[in-house]
């Protein structure tokens, strides 16, 4: 069974973003990096399909971007993908999600893959759109939002998150693509020994331009932080005509007291 | 010049990062103040799978051939949770470098991938005596052969790990009449061995988790075999080996030291006095500036011995002054995070005055700062005059 599982870099979300200097996107100077976690929980459960079939199945991990997005490549290999595909794009975060979604489909056509997983969305910019983009191009079977994954005969159960903490089931038949949620198992740490062993494993690096022949369809036009808040309301006073306020406001606007 | 880290390094960073705050944080207060050795154990087991108990040790025998330069980094994210887990984990990784140095390969084989896979939760380094502390040189425990075993007696103090250490590694003199130092040899006894007694437990103002322990050899019988190294030359083994724990020393001071200032710079951007914040204060300020300043230099000089270490070069003059600045920027750094808190830096309710006491012992133990001062000046002196 080929698989492909298809991984983003994206900033700590913790960091401090500020826009680039064509004010079309974040500047990614000083920021640390890592991998995407929705596509923590697509490596993770295709790991454990891995662990379920034996060396029947061969794990391909691929993300597109500039050099640093190399580590991200490897900790998928620590954590027990057999190879990697690093599609060498320096402008990868100026694509649009149609465009991600075609290099993708153009690298996976032809390629006889029955499986891919994917993240979500991307924490960064969280269109949700490239899996499913990359399942129609591809004529994939596919669904989203997996919160429990199960393969038996040739059939993919997965289990979907739906409004409300509502649950629902899928039955699919590969080839088939899945997009992976939070819930949906715990990423493992690699190990320091499979770190190191990655540098072994294989990775292949395609340039951007053999896959790409598409524009993009939906161009960021601005990218700006929110205008900063208003330090929310400071009480003055003695701390007894404070503690009367809060009392008050907390009774007026929340259910915390009644 | 080049002072990026590889993917590897990043990864192992980030790797002990996300294993020290997810596991680690959350149960290091607790650790403390209960003395509860459970929730310490089972990390230590985890950490082992993981692979953080030899980082420099080679792959056939468990380990992660990972350099000393993940080591440092990983030291500092693990202290930045909890020191008494990183103490564990530096002195495990010393205990297995020692063995893979100097070991014969049946004694590699035997001891170090039951370290490296948690099967053993610690290894145990025993040096120290009452009368031979920082001149360790000064020891009285002996060995003596007896056929085909040598008989110990003797007493080591402030032994880490020693209650739940599958095997120690001990010097012992092994020839009264050799000029000083030159009579010493290294021994590997496992726990369990008859006569080899771990005695009390010192209670101590910080690192409270990591247990700290006499330990006493009483006709403490062990075979030949169990001899490392060459006879008479274990003093010199000692000596080469704690440089290496130097390093993990050093790291693991300035991850408390960063600990210590990130928990106090994001308080002083929170707490109000006089009508705004408190980081709004040059005072505060300067300690911020000098706090992280200081730390800075010392992750340098870390990573500068660690860098030596790993192409093979002379690094024990630069991991005494890696250590003995790291610990002792971390002590400042601790006392002016204290101090930022006010008074409630000093209860139990915030983390700081904890990093404050974890802090202390990085000054005193594997060499006193004022013993890498002897050291270092000694290796400059040697160049002039
Ligand atoms: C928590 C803890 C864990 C430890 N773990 C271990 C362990 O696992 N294994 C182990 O073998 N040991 C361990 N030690 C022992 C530790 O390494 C020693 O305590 C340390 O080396 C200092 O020895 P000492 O305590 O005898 O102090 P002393 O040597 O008595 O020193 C007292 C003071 O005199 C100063 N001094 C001594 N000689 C000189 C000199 N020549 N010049 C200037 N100043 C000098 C010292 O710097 C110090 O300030 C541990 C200690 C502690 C507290």
């Amino acid at each position: 069974m080929k698989i492909l599982i298809c991984v983003k870099q994206v900033p700590d979300m913790e960091s401090r973003f500020k826009p680039d200097n064509a004010g079309v996107w974040f500047s990614d100077t000083d920021l640390a990096f890592r991998m995407n976690e929705y596509d923590e929980y697509a490596v993770e459960q295709a790991v454990q399909l891995r662990e379920q079939l034996g060396d029947a199945a061969d794990l391909t991990v691929l993300s597109i971007g500039p050099d640093r997005i190399v580590e991200a490549l490897k900790k998928a290999l620590a954590m027990g993908c057999d190879r990697a595909v690093h599609i060498q794009d320096p402008a990868a975060a100026l694509k649009d999600p149609w465009q991600i979604a075609a290099i993708i489909a153009a690298f996976a056509k032809d390629k006889g893959f029955d499986l891919i997983f994917t993240g979500l969305q991307s924490q960064d910019r969280g269109s949700a759109q490239v899996g499913v983009t990359v399942a129609e191009r591809l004529g994939f079977a596919c669904t989203t939002t997996l919160v429990g994954f199960a393969f038996a005969d040739g059939v993919i159960t997965a289990k979907r998150e739906l409004e409300g903490g509502v649950k629902g089931v899928v039955k699919l038949r590969t080839p088939a693509l899945v997009t992976c949620q939070l819930g949906l198992n715990v990423p493992r740490y690699p190990t320091l020994p499979n770190i190191m062993k990655s540098k072994k494993k294989e990775l292949v690096t395609i340039p951007v331009a053999d896959l790409l022949h598409e524009e993009a369809l939906a161009v960021t036009a601005r990218f700006y932080p929110p205008a900063k808040k208003g330090g929310g309301i400071v009480l003055e006073g003695d701390v007894g005509d404070m503690a009367e306020k809060l009392i008050a406001i907390l009774k007026e606007k929340t259910n915390v007291l009644r | 010049m080049f002072l990026e880290l590889t993917e590897e390094q990043k990864l192992i960073q980030e790797t002990a990062r996300e294993f020290a705050r997810v596991e680690l944080e959350p149960v290091a207060a607790q650790l403390d103040q209960e003395h509860d050795r459970g929730p310490l154990l089972a990390n230590l087991k985890k950490l082992a799978e993981l692979g953080f108990m030899g980082l420099n040790i080679r792959e056939e025998f468990g380990g992660a051939e990972a350099g000393t330069i993940a080591f440092s980094l990983a030291m500092t994210e693990i202290a930045r949770a909890c020191a008494s887990t990183a103490v564990t984990v530096s002195v495990n990784n010393m205990v297995c470098e020692v063995i893979q140095a100097v070991g014969t390969e049946e004694q590699k084989q035997a001891y170090i991938p039951r370290i490296c896979s948690g099967e053993f939760a610690a290894g145990s380094f025993a040096l120290t005596e009452t009368g031979a502390g920082s001149d360790p040189s000064g020891m009285t425990t002996q060995a003596v052969a007896d056929g085909d075993s040598y008989v110990l007696n003797g007493a080591k103090i402030f032994i880490t790990s020693a209650p739940y250490a599958g095997v120690f590694v001990v010097w012992a003199v092994t020839d009264k009449e050799a000029p000083k130092g030159k009579g010493i040899s290294c021994f590997l006894v496992e726990a369990g061995t008859k006569g080899l007694i771990i005695g009390k437990e010192e209670k101590k103002m910080g690192q409270h988790a990591s247990a700290t322990n006499e330990v006493l050899f009483d006709d403490c019988r062990i075979p030949k075999s169990a001899l490392m190294g060459k006879l008479n030359d274990g003093f010199r083994t000692a000596v080469g080996e704690l440089a290496g724990g130097r390093i993990g020393i050093g790291s693991l001071g300035l991850g408390i030291g960063l600990a210590a200032m990130d928990y106090a710079t994001h308080y002083a951007t929170e707490r109000s006095q006089f009508g705004q914040r408190i980081s709004n204060f040059q005072a505060i300020q300067w300690m911020i500036a000098d706090g992280y300043t200081e730390l800075e230099a010392a992750r340098l000089l870390l990573l500068n011995a660690a860098f030596r270490k790993d192409s093979g070069r002379t690094f024990a003059k630069e991991a005494s002054m890696a250590k003995l600045y790291a610990t002792e920027a971390a002590n400042r750094a601790c006392y002016a995070a204290l101090q930022m808190l006010g008074g409630y830096g000093y209860t139990q309710d915030f983390p700081v005055e904890r990093y404050a006491r974890d802090a202390r012992i990085t000054a005193i133990y594997e060499g006193t700062n004022e013993i890498q001062r002897v050291i270092i000046s000694r290796e400059i002196l040697k160049n002039f005059g």
